[in-house]
């Protein structure tokens, strides 16, 4: 009878831990909704491509946590760095078929005038499109391995160290190509004459 | 740009980003007084990564307006189950009343082995009612016409020649 009631405990506490896990993932999936739809925007996706990496996401975090371990739960920081890197490697295969910022320069401007209410002069205003337009582009043609520590570090603010968590990469490794990417940006602008 | 420029070049990015030790810092920002040519790098550094933060919101707030998908993908994936379970419904009961209809016999319609039964009993029971017609007339043959007549009601009393015999007995 003790003995049934001890396998009794045992599944029970495997059915909560797995519980737990499901809950624990999918909560940090809701709560971090915000970093994974910044990443999103950052890697130049739609809001329909958006959609479907967020739907893959989910469900491979689904996936991950029944199929997941049963003795040791994650840290809701490791939690974390599994759904950014999932985020990301799922946006770069979508980045790599469509390849495309697409809003163009003029139409961020006037949304961007809009918002802020304010109205500048129309050359300056032609100027900064000019100069969006530049960047876009860039942002564009950049390396996806370039492109994501780029979005990872300036647009999510994480750091070298966790942004080489993210990616697999060395600090070094992750700064080196910052680097490599922000100056090409900027040579870019200089290059086709825009005065800083 | 000359050979220093090139070595400050490299460290202009950690140095926009903070990231340099102080000493290096010095360093740079002392270069920078003097140098024109890093000094633009430096703003096109700093106006290109504005820029594209500009672009990277503009972006966000697209993307912002995603619903969580999750419920969606559960809620679809429940319809498809129902649905299938449906069409399985539907398909054994489609193919039970098809098997009914064409490949099960129905109980009304005779076996050919039946026709035949049928078609034997009708001819026996009619020779052995001309036979007894043909004795009808001899009078020592009374008791036996009337067994004969009486066996064929018996033996075949679904044909023609037991009906035909019945009426006779009366």
């Amino acid at each position: 009878m003790n003995e049934i009631g001890a396998d009794l405990t045992i599944e029970l506490n495997h059915a909560a831990g797995e519980m737990l896990a499901e809950s624990s993932l999918m909560e940090v999936f809701t709560a971090e909704l915000w970093r994974l739809k910044r990443i999103i925007a950052g890697m130049g996706l739609s809001a329909s491509d958006g959609e479907d990496v967020l739907q893959d996401v989910s469900i491979r975090a689904l996936k991950q946590c029944r199929g997941g371990s049963r003795t040791a739960l994650p840290s809701r920081q490791e939690n974390i760095k599994w759904l950014i890197k999932v985020t990301v490697n799922r946006c770069l295969m979508e980045h790599r078929r469509r390849r495309t910022f697409r809003r163009h320069a003029r139409e961020i401007l006037k949304r961007r005038l809009e918002t802020k209410a304010a109205s500048k002069p129309a050359v300056e205003n032609v100027i900064v499109a000019e100069e969006l337009e530049i960047v876009r582009d860039s942002l564009q043609k950049l390396d996806d391995l370039l492109l994501a520590p780029m979005v990872l570090r300036y647009f999510c603010n994480l750091n070298s160290k966790e942004v080489g968590e993210i990616l697999a990469l060395s600090p070094s490794t992750v700064r080196s190509r910052l680097r490599e990417a922000r100056m090409i940006l900027a040579k870019r602008l200089l290059e086709r004459g825009v005065e800083p | 740009m000359n050979k220093s420029c090139r070595e400050i070049e490299q460290t202009l990015v950690d140095y926009a980003d903070g990231q340099l030790s102080p000493g290096d810092s010095n360093k740079v920002a002392e270069h920078l007084t003097t140098c024109e040519h890093c000094r633009k790098m430096l703003n096109g550094l700093q106006k290109s990564l504005e820029l594209a933060g500009v672009i990277w919101a503009d972006s966000l707030s697209e993307t912002e307006n995603i619903r969580i998908p999750i419920s969606r993908k559960v809620r679809k994936r429940r319809w498809l189950r129902y649905a299938a379970i449906a069409a399985g419904i539907l398909l054994v009961v489609t193919t039970s009343f098809v098997w009914r209809t064409l490949v099960r016999p129905t109980e009304t319609e005779p076996s050919l082995a039946e026709i035949e039964r049928e078609i034997i009993n009708e001819g026996m029971s009619a020779k052995l009612l001309a036979v007894a017609d043909l004795l009808a007339s001899k009078p020592y043959a009374k008791t036996l016409i009337k067994n004969q007549y009486e066996y064929i009601v018996d033996r075949y009393p679904n044909t023609n020649a037991a009906a035909t015999a019945r009426l006779k007995i009366q």
